[in-house]
């Protein structure tokens, strides 16, 4: 670990925050739906250590609940998409020929598609929530992890050690989920700590937009639609959500740098 | 015969993750103008990079501890890079076991060797096109304009590397050392590489030292043979005392391998 | 009769350019035929281009045949997959590189349904010392092994399956002289212990006749001699294997 200062520091980051977001209910000083008609937009004082926000609720105990919000968002976005671009990604690679055409052809066709305005498109269909802004993440980002998978499974599969497991009578899918996957799977795991960096900007984005989660629910994406208005007298309301969204990425990418030296 | 090359306790260690692995310890070798001597040994012995050693080619986490090589009465361990570079390829040439990735995939064959020619011989590019048509005949290439224009990937091993002879004879050197030149070819090829050195030395008037595992080549070609194992020189002797009489268990060992299966 | 090889013949295409034309076809295997006697070690010679990598791969049904089929004796081979094993030549790409070494020795036991959970370990370690390993084997990981070893370890997992016939690829070609024969003698061995019947790949003459009965020649992917290891090498009627004894000597 000592030789690895990106891994290190990305794990103390996100370790941060994770442990922020599980213990929401336990550490967050106050409720952060408790309006407060009184302390509207006050700046971080002792009580409100990050100020208040246009409702007069405690902006650090909505950060607080937004880590939640952003981490699970990302994580369970990135399981998705990684889920079924290892099973397409897997299947295209090994079976080659049809299977390949059809599944590299599919993904061609979602590429074409920019991610962004896609997803929109679909937000705005079905009703804006945290489940469906998941899922469409994960829905939209499999092809990644596809192509990755099936690259690696492409070149391992010509290896012996694969062709021995055949000759010793392993069934496709045994060969596939137990010796090509757990081989190939380096360059995913990378691409996957970017991706839940990603989404993690990408639910910021769509709730900041009013597409995501919606209030009274805090993400740190939502709190950010009241900086529109507050820019020059509650700087607080932008610095902090702004602040923390990018130090959650960073820390993310710190990760990816440290799995790339890893797998080498 | 008077002395071409003398190494006296050379001394090569390895860095490894905090480790230093002593991959030469103390070797003594020494070799006359045109002798055929044959350094022994098996993988792990040391002998490839003793002869890397002697020109300082060696990767970033070797270093020569100690030794002198006196190349024609002169210690190439006190030369400079640059002045070490004139020597490599000028006075030592080597030839390697796999030519393919030893020449560059992306020029013809002519192209390189005529690079080489004007690198170290100062030649004009046209008298360099000429001398490399005599060298590929002299390597008996039979169709010298077909090997000029073509690649790498488009010849087979043994016309590789007959052209990475002519390439490392191409300054004509004192010195040609070949570690394990015909290890990777087939038997009838290796009859052929094997004569085309023995008449090649005669003509041309150099050296060779030639590294191998397999006593069966030193009976063929050489006059005395070195045994190395685990770093160190074990034994020495000429050929013929060596199979009579071997001394070290070592050498007994390859003798033993070479009774087996290293003779019909 | 263990197998009776008829006519074999494969084709390889060559495809050239970004569009992959067709370029061209190479006949790997032109109507090879040969057929092999149980308990018997059937030597296979060739230089590289001969096809006997590419015959190997078919006995194994690795790799399917255009024309010709291969009937193997199915009072011998009764379940293809477990009887018909094959050792590689590269030991160092023939290991699963995530696996350490007893659930390697595992897979093939779990596979063929050959023993219990209970008994797994006990069975890979005596496969272990069948081959000259030890049971600090078991948990270690291939990296850990030299080339050697590497195939001390293949050698042990083919022989998990209890298999009748084993199809050995250049097993020992890319390894040092002395552990050559060292593996050489182990082979030996095992065929009696074990009564296997084998093929043995090798463009290496003298390892042949060491080892093999029957001696079969290949070039371009065509046969050109077959016979007793024998005569075969004291009165060679072809002119292709008088040259490759001619080299060899």
């Amino acid at each position: 670990m000592k030789n690895n200062p990106y891994m290190l520091w990305g794990l103390v980051i996100i370790a941060f925050f994770s442990c922020v977001a599980l213990l929401a209910p336990w550490i967050s000083p106050l409720d952060p739906s408790l309006i407060d008609g009184q302390n509207l937009l006050m700046p971080p004082s002792a009580r409100h250590w990050l100020g208040t926000d246009g409702l007069g609720r405690d902006l650090l105990s909505r950060m607080i609940f937004g880590a939640r919000i952003s981490l699970s968002v990302g994580i369970i976005a990135v399981g998705i998409s990684i889920f079924l671009g290892l099973i397409l990604g897997s299947l295209a690679g090994f079976y080659g020929k049809y299977v390949d055409a059809l599944v590299m052809r599919f993904a061609d066709i979602m590429l074409c598609f920019p991610t962004f305005f896609l997803i929109l498109a679909i937000i705005a269909i079905v009703e804006p929530s945290i489940y469906n802004i998941m899922i469409v993440i994960g829905l939209t980002s499999w092809m990644g992890p596809a192509r990755l998978i099936r690259a690696e499974i492409i070149s391992l599969k010509t290896r012996e050690f694969i062709q021995a497991e055949h000759a010793l009578g392993a069934s496709d899918a045994r060969i596939i989920i137990r010796h090509l996957i757990p081989n190939a799977i380096g360059p995913v795991l990378v691409n996957a700590t970017l991706g839940i960096a990603g989404a993690i900007l990408l639910e910021s984005s769509l709730s900041f937009l009013g597409l995501g989660v919606q209030p009274p629910i805090p993400s740190w994406g939502n709190i950010l639609i009241e900086s529109k208005s507050t820019l020059g007298i509650a700087w607080w309301i932008t610095i902090f959500p702004g602040l923390a969204i990018l130090v959650t990425i960073l820390g993310f990418n710190f990760i990816a740098e440290g799995l790339k030296k890893i797998i080498g | 015969m008077a002395n071409l090359l003398e190494v006296k306790n050379l001394r090569v260690d390895f860095h490894l993750e905090g480790r230093i692995i002593h991959a030469v310890e103390g070797v003594d070798l020494r070799l006359d103008k045109n002798e055929t001597v044959v350094l022994a040994g098996e993988s792990g012995s040391g002998k490839t990079i003793t002869a890397l050693a002697m020109t300082r080619i060696l990767p970033p986490n070797a270093k020569v501890v100690s030794g002198e090589v006196i190349l024609e009465g002169q210690n190439l361990m006190s030369l400079n890079e640059k002045q070490l570079s004139s020597i490599r390829g000028a006075k030592i040439a080597y030839v390697f076991q796999e030519p393919t990735s030893y020449l560059n995939p992306v020029y013809t064959i002519g192209e390189q060797i005529v690079e080489v020619m004007i690198q170290h011989q100062g030649l004009a590019r046209k008298e360099a096109g000429i001398k490399v048509y005599e060298l590929l005949r002299q390597v008996q290439i039979n169709d010298p304009d077909r090997v000029f224009g073509s690649y790498p990937h488009q010849l087979s091993g043994g016309m590789n590397q007959r052209v990475f002879i002519a390439m490392s004879l191409a300054c004509k050197p004192a010195l040609l050392i070949a570690d394990e030149p015909t290890t990777s070819l087939d038997v009838t090829i290796e009859a052929q590489i094997l004569k085309l050195l023995v008449e090649l030395k005669e003509k041309m008037n150099f050296s060779l030292l030639f590294i191998t595992h397999n006593l069966a080549i030193a009976k063929k070609i050489a006059g005395r043979i070195y045994v190395m194992y685990r770093g160190k020189v074990v034994e020495e002797g000429p050929t013929a005392r060596i199979f009579d009489k071997p001394e070290h268990f070592h050498t007994r060992e390859l003798i033993a391998a070479y009774e087996k299966i290293g003779k019909l | 009769m263990i197998l009776e090889a008829n006519d074999i013949s494969k084709e390889f295409k060559v495809e050239k350019g970004m569009f992959q034309s067709d370029a061209g076809r190479t006949l790997a295997l032109d109507r090879v035929s040969f057929s092999l006697q149980e308990f018997t070690t059937l030597g296979i010679v060739g230089e590289s281009g001969s096809g006997k990598t590419t015959l190997a791969k078919i006995l194994l049904g690795l790799i399917p045949a255009d024309s010709g089929e291969v009937k193997f004796n199915d009072t011998y081979i009764k379940n293809f997959r477990k009887d018909v094993q094959i050792i590689f030549q590269n030991p160092y790409n023939s290991l699963d590189p995530k696996m350490r070494i007893k659930d390697a020795l595992y897979e093939p036991l779990v596979i063929h349904s050959m023993c219990l959970r209970q008994g797994l370990r006990d069975k890979a370690k005596g496969l272990l010392e069948a081959v000259g390993l030890d049971e600090t084997a078991l948990d270690r990981y291939p990296s850990q092994f030299s080339g050697g070893q590497r195939q001390r370890i293949c050698i042990a997992r083919a022989l998990a399956c209890e298999p009748k016939l084993l199809v050995l690829d250049e097993p020992i070609s890319s390894l040092d002289l002395t552990i050559q024969a060292k593996l050489l003698d182990l082979f030996l061995q095992l065929k009696k212990r074990f009564n296997l019947t084998y093929i043995f790949i090798s463009h290496n003459l003298a390892v042949i006749k060491y080892i093999a009965d029957n001696v079969l020649v290949m070039q371009n992917g065509r046969v050109v001699e077959q016979g007793l290891t024998q005569e075969f090498f004291s009165n060679p009627s072809q002119q292709y294997t008088r040259q490759l004894l001619d080299a060899a000597r």
